[in-house]
């Protein structure tokens, strides 16, 4: 380790040294009783502004004091801490925090300056709700971390910084509640994050990978949620919540699958419409996996799954239909996800376009043209809206689907029964955290299952859920 | 971890995608027997006739119209299959058309008059046997040949079977003119203690006008029926009895609406009757009818009718506040009575006469008293005594 | 992974456990015993219930049947008695599965399917096995309400065309019906040996003996009554009817219009008893991996044994099912009783002989 010699001109140096990058600039000036100066600061990072107002000018009326701390208190900087190490001083150079460093001085000063790019606080595309709160996450710590406090007027939120990324140096904040948090989770997750050994870390997604307990699984095992109300009331549950610089989605643990079947839309409306919409969630989910399987299934395998008059239109509409039934379907499916992979990458205008062309001149055309059949299209049409009932599970759901189209076609109906069972079992067998995936309903915890598929008014709900084992078990007060 | 732990760790994952490779190979080259819809022959209705060498079946094949709407009803196409059996006769089908015969759909088996006339279980053994066959199928027997019946243009519906299948709705059943049979139900019958069954038998009248037929008759098959383009109405107010497997009587209209309303069946159905000499119509609201067994002292079989009836239709005219009243005379309800009494005497005694156990009493004496059915087994029927009680109230 | 609870042993004695006893049972129980149905099925649940019972005492101990008999015997001796076992459960757990390959070789198909179409089960199977018995307790949580909806679906559908009538006259099966009615029904019996399997895998609780014949009993009143409505519903004909809750529910009037909707039932009752065919074979797997050890891979070995032996007996038995259910079920049907009566009766020894060697 170097550290600060007091030679302003071999600290100056060496910090140069650390710091070759054309864009680490120095800007050296002098007090009134001649006292030399050098500033360090990274360009376009640091507020030269602030750095010129409170921090230079103050400086040129320096009076030879010697301490650093006396130094400091003559600055009009409220963020201002002292430094020996060189390489500690570079990084804070380089995370837009200017060095001050000055003749016969064996410390530096680190000015808090730096240039904060920060978007608006705004409602988050993938998460947009009538009714509750529309603030969503940014990309910067800071503000999420304080969009969070401003829920949390207690002392009992703990947000403990962690440094990950051996270049990039990102702070993740861990989020919790003490005393109502696992604390057994929160270690974990701490000692997980701190053993993260990677160069840099763009977004939170990368942790989801650390985080996770089985590095292969067909279900994500990290919740996420760009809203700060969603997170706030998972951390009020129990949960641990997880902040990256630079990332406007958050982590929360342990995650159960249940969670993606709830919207925060669902406490501020009627339970019996939040019931209402989970359970529509959970059948367009079911409709979207099963509906191409079973269609698939019926045709080559089953034909009574069909009613007689509904079975004449869909053997009249594939008659003269080039391809098998399986193959058809797995055509179309996949016209679909490329349109739909097309078009989220798509500009807005072009995309609008791609829809078009993707709706009328494929669709239309496939049809007229003998290449597909109308109810092949019906039936995926269908199945990819009723995908995006539970946006969350996108992912998985999709290659659920997949799946069970290609054991429907192979196979036939007990094929899905089959994989339906395996799914069951895998899902069954998942842990997350020590907390079942499948929780509340493997294993069955009755009072959870007033939040699941149903959902009870919030009186009835006095308890935190059983599952995430909090210590503080009430959130409602008897009184 | 060791060279091989690593390798173990990585086990799950490489057998799922080995598992996943399977699959869609599987999904791209193999059918595992597979006869999917565009190679099947959607089975509608089969017509079962007797012929010198075994039998000869109908099939009665769904044709799938394409995505043309403007032809109304459901094509279909008949082929006629013939063989010892009528399985062999299934078998000749599949190799006529190439098409795969699947009988899930099969809603109507036609039985020809001839072959009715002997036990039916040579035919509908296959079809009770079969398990991809539903069993909830219904059963007809036909005026002539069932290939002809099958081959006729209905001017209700393109499809013959389909237009008799209508005769069997719900609607028609509540109505009393018709009883309907299934095989489940004609096969407890048969194999009962009873060994007796009914199964209404069909009819087919001339009339003109109805869209274009898509129907085309059986090939290979006799021609008589086919290609003429009269349309056909068809009705099942009769109804063939059955004694171990054989047709033993027909029974009339009256004597099958008797038995409707011996069975408790019949709501909204209409019957007449007399008031003055002059014919008037009953609407029957409703029938708590039923037929009992009495074995102390002598065996007798009550059969009794109870209705409540309204006035329907006067066949004369009547002033306006008579209509309002739709009050049947005394003298109606006598006649009604007498008309009923009637109706149920014809029906048992026919049934008696042909030995055909229609009412299943030999599987009531079984389970109220399996030592006096021994008793009584063979000559049972001979010896009960009917007692018909007719009680019909009015309801204004 | 946590150890079974009380909840999800009852779930399986009472929603999963009466799932595999309504395939072909139903018919076996006609052939022997005629409209007398009831009384053999009923005499072999409370034989069950009445052995569930005593090994829920027994499982006081919180121990695996496996350590009773190396505490008694020692351990060499219940490496040989957990090979016999293992043997054992794989006896019974072939008829099951040859009797669920015909199953869906009707139910799930038009026409005859290769057998391949039934070989996936045995990857399935093979996966279960390699998990822990215990693994599966949370799967009964889950399977057990599709289980109930299952069963409820299929019976609300068939109540309304059953003739209960058809049940009578009481008795007329007579004494050698009910005798050879249970005696050739008992290869769907081997319930209790389950149980001792999952000995060891949950916590005892006071009074889970009772409540755990309690809730046995329950699905085997569930059983009975859908024996009822089968036999009320095909009466003469019932004999034939193998299948039987894929069959009594197409009877109901609205078929005619929505289609085959039983099918959803079918299908719910069809994947609740892919977990219960399994459920022997995992046992077994569970019985070598007690005796010479567990672990990851050699589950997972033994599971692949397990299942490669499994699917090359039903490959080389599939033609025979008949003789298959001949031997097991009329000559060596004494073998059921022997095994999943006697062996909880016998185990009931092995308990008091390790309190003495405590005391």
């Amino acid at each position: 380790m170097i550290n600060v010699t007091g030679n302003l001109k071999t600290d100056t140096e060496a910090l140069k040294k650390l710091l070759p990058a054309e864009d680490i600039l120095t800007f050296s000036f002098q007090s009134e009783n001649g006292t030399e100066f050098t500033a360090v600061f990274a360009d376009a990072l640091t507020d030269k502004e602030l750095l010129g107002e409170q921090i230079v000018k103050p400086l040129r009326k320096y009076l030879g004091k010697t301490k650093a701390e006396e130094v400091g208190k003559g600055l009009n900087a409220p963020e201002l801490k002292q430094e020996k190490s060189l390489e500690a001083l570079a990084g804070e150079v380089l995370a837009g925090n200017p060095v001050l460093l000055w003749e016969g001085m064996d410390k530096a000063l680190i000015a808090g300056v730096k240039k904060v790019f920060v978007r608006a606080v705004a409602e988050p595309p993938t998460d947009v709700t009538i009714k509750g709160p529309r603030e969503g996450f940014i990309e910067d710590l800071k503000i999420n971390t304080s969009l969070v406090r401003r829920r949390f007027k207690t002392g009992e939120l703990m947000v403990e910084t962690i440094t990950v990324g051996r270049r990039s140096n990102t702070c993740v904040a861990v989020c919790y509640l003490k005393g109502t948090s696992g604390e057994k989770t929160v270690k974990e997750v701490k000692k997980k994050l701190q053993a993260i050994n990677i160069d840099i870390l763009p977004d939170s997604s990368y942790l989801t990978h650390f985080l996770a307990e089985r590095s292969y699984s067909l279900v994500k095992q990290v919740g996420t949620t760009e809203k700060p109300d969603i997170f706030c009331a998972k951390i009020t549950e129990g949960r641990v919540g997880i902040i990256a610089d630079g990332s406007p989605i958050a982590l929360t643990l342990p995650y159960l699958l249940i969670e993606d079947f709830q919207s925060s839309e669902d406490y501020f409306v009627p339970p019996y419409r939040a019931t209402f919409t989970r359970l529509l969630r959970l059948l367009a989910l079911i409709v979207a996996i099963y509906l191409p399987a079973f269609y698939i299934a019926g045709q080559l395998f089953k034909l009574q799954l069909f009613p007689v008059k509904l079975l004449l239109t869909i053997a009249g509409s594939i008659r003269d239909i080039p391809l098998s039934p399986s193959l058809e379907m797995l055509l179309v499916l996949f016209v679909l996800e490329i349109l739909n992979e097309a078009s989220i990458r798509m500009p807005k205008y072009v995309g609008m376009a791609l829809s078009v062309v993707g709706a009328l001149v494929l669709g239309e055309t496939a049809v007229t043209a003998g290449f597909v059949s109308t109810p092949a299209i019906i039936i995926i049409a269908f199945s990819g809206i009723g995908l995006y009932a539970v946006p969350n599970l996108i992912e998985v759901t999709s290659v659920v689907r997949l799946a069970m189209l290609l054991v429907a076609g192979s196979v036939g109906t007990y094929g899905i029964i089959l994989l339906t069972a395996f799914i069951l079992f895998y899902l069954a067998a998942t842990e997350n955290y020590g907390t079942p995936l499948l929780a509340p309903f493997a294993p069955q915890i009755g009072r959870d299952l007033r939040d699941s598929f149903v959902k009870y008014n919030l009186g009835s709900l006095p308890t935190r859920p059983k599952t995430l084992k909090s210590k503080n078990k009430r959130r409602l007060s008897n009184g | 971890m060791n060279k091989f732990g690593k390798f173990a760790k990585t086990i799950p994952m490489k057998l799922y995608i080995l598992l996943a490779l399977v699959i869609v190979f599987a999904f791209f080259s193999n059918d595992f027997g597979l006869v999917d819809i565009q190679k099947t022959a959607i089975i509608l209705a089969a017509g079962i006739d007797r012929t010198e060498n075994g039998f000869a079946v109908t099939a009665q094949i769904s044709i799938p119209k394409g995505t043309d709407r403007s032809s109304c009803g459901t094509s279909s196409v008949e082929i006629l299959g013939e063989g010892d059996t009528v399985s062999a006769c299934i078998a000749q089908i599949y190799s006529k058309t190439g098409w795969v015969p699947k009988l899930v759909f099969c809603d109507l088996i036609v039985i020809g008059e001839e072959t009715a006339k002997q036990d039916v279980f040579g035919c509908l053994d296959f079809f009770l046997r079969n398990e991809y066959m539903p069993d909830s199928c219904l059963l007809a027997v036909c005026e002539g040949k069932a290939s002809d019946t099958l081959t006729m243009s209905s001017a209700i519906d393109d499809t013959s079977s389909l237009a008799i299948g209508k005769l069997f709705s719900d609607a028609a059943g509540k109505s009393g003119k018709v009883v309907k049979s299934t095989l489940k139900e004609f096969s407890i019958g048969y194999f009962g203690k009873a060994k007796s069954g009914h199964i209404p038998f069909v009819r087919s009248t001339n009339q003109t006008g109805g869209c274009t037929s898509n129907s085309s008759g059986p090939e290979g098959g006799p021609s008589s029926g086919a290609g003429e383009n009269e349309k056909k109405i068809f009705s099942a107010e009769e109804t063939a009895v059955f004694s171990e497997g054989k047709m033993v009587a027909l029974l009339s209209r009256a004597e099958t609406f008797a038995y409707n309303l011996l069975k408790g069946n019949v709501f909204s159905g209409v019957f007449s009757a007399e008031d003055n000499g002059d014919p008037v119509s009953l609407t029957v609201l409703k029938d708590e009818g039923g037929v009992s067994l009495d074995m102390k002292g002598a065996p007798k079989a009550v059969l009794s009718v109870n209705l409540r009836v309204r006035l329907y239709n006067s066949g004369v005219p009547a002033p306006v506040e008579n209509m309002a009243e739709s009050n049947p005379s005394p003298e109606t309800v006598e006649s009604a009575k007498r008309i009923i009494d009637g109706y149920v005497d014809a029906l048992w005694k026919k049934c008696a006469e042909s030995g055909c156990d229609l009412f299943q009493l030999s599987k009531s004496l079984y389970r109220s008293s399996p030592q006096k059915y021994e008793e009584w087994k063979d000559t049972l029927l001979s010896a009960i005594q009917p007692e018909i009680k007719t009680e019909i109230r009015i309801v204004k | 992974m946590a150890k079974i609870s009380a909840r999800q042993l009852f779930f399986f004695l009472a929603c999963v456990a009466p799932v595999g006893k309504i395939i072909l049972m139903p018919s076996a129980l006609v052939q022997a015993a005629n409209n007398d149905l009831l009384f053999p099925a009923a005499a072999n649940f409370l034989l069950q219930a009445g052995v569930i019972f005593l090994v829920m005492l027994l499982s006081r101990s919180n121990q695996t049947f496996y350590q009773l008999l190396a505490n008694t015997f020692g351990k060499i001796a219940a490496k040989i008695i957990s090979v016999a076992l293992t043997l054992f459960l794989l006896y019974c757990a072939l008829l099951p599965i040859l009797e669920q390959k015909l199953f869906v070789q009707s139910i799930f198909y038009d026409t005859l399917p290769s057998l391949i179409a039934f070989a996936p089960f045995f990857i399935f199977s093979a996966y279960l096995c390699a998990k822990q018995l215990s693994s599966l307790g949370r799967v009964w949580d889950i399977i057990a309400p599709i289980s109930i909806v299952g069963f409820f679906g299929i019976i609300v559908l068939a109540v309304g065309n059953a003739d209960f009538g058809a049940l009578m006259p009481v008795g007329a099966g007579g004494g050698k019906g009910f005798l050879s009615g249970t005696a050739y029904t008992m290869l769907w019996f081997y319930d209790s040996l389950l149980v001792l399997m999952l000995m060891g895998r949950f916590e005892y609780k006071k009074g889970m003996a009772w409540k755990a014949a309690v809730f046995y009993l329950v699905g085997a009143a569930a059983v009975l009554f859908f024996l009822a409505v089968f036999y009320g519903i095909f009466s003469d004909i019932a004999i034939r009817q193998i299948f039987a809750f894929a069959k009594i529910s197409r009877y109901f009037s609205a078929i005619t219009v929505l289609g085959r909707i039983d099918y959803i039932f079918i299908y719910a009752l069809g994947l609740v008893m892919a977990f219960y065919c399994a459920m022997p074979m995992q046992a077994a797997a569970e019985c070598l991996s007690d005796a010479f050890g567990g672990g990851t891979l050699r589950s997972a070995l033994y599971s692949v044994g397990i299942n490669a032996v499994m699917l090359t007996i039903t490959i080389a038995l599939d033609y025979s099912f008949g003789s298959v259910r001949d031997t097991v079920g009329y000559r060596l049907f004494w073998l059921f009783p022997a095994v999943c009566v006697g062996l909880p009766l016998l185990a009931l020894c092995l308990r008091r002989k390790k309190y003495e060697q405590i005391r």
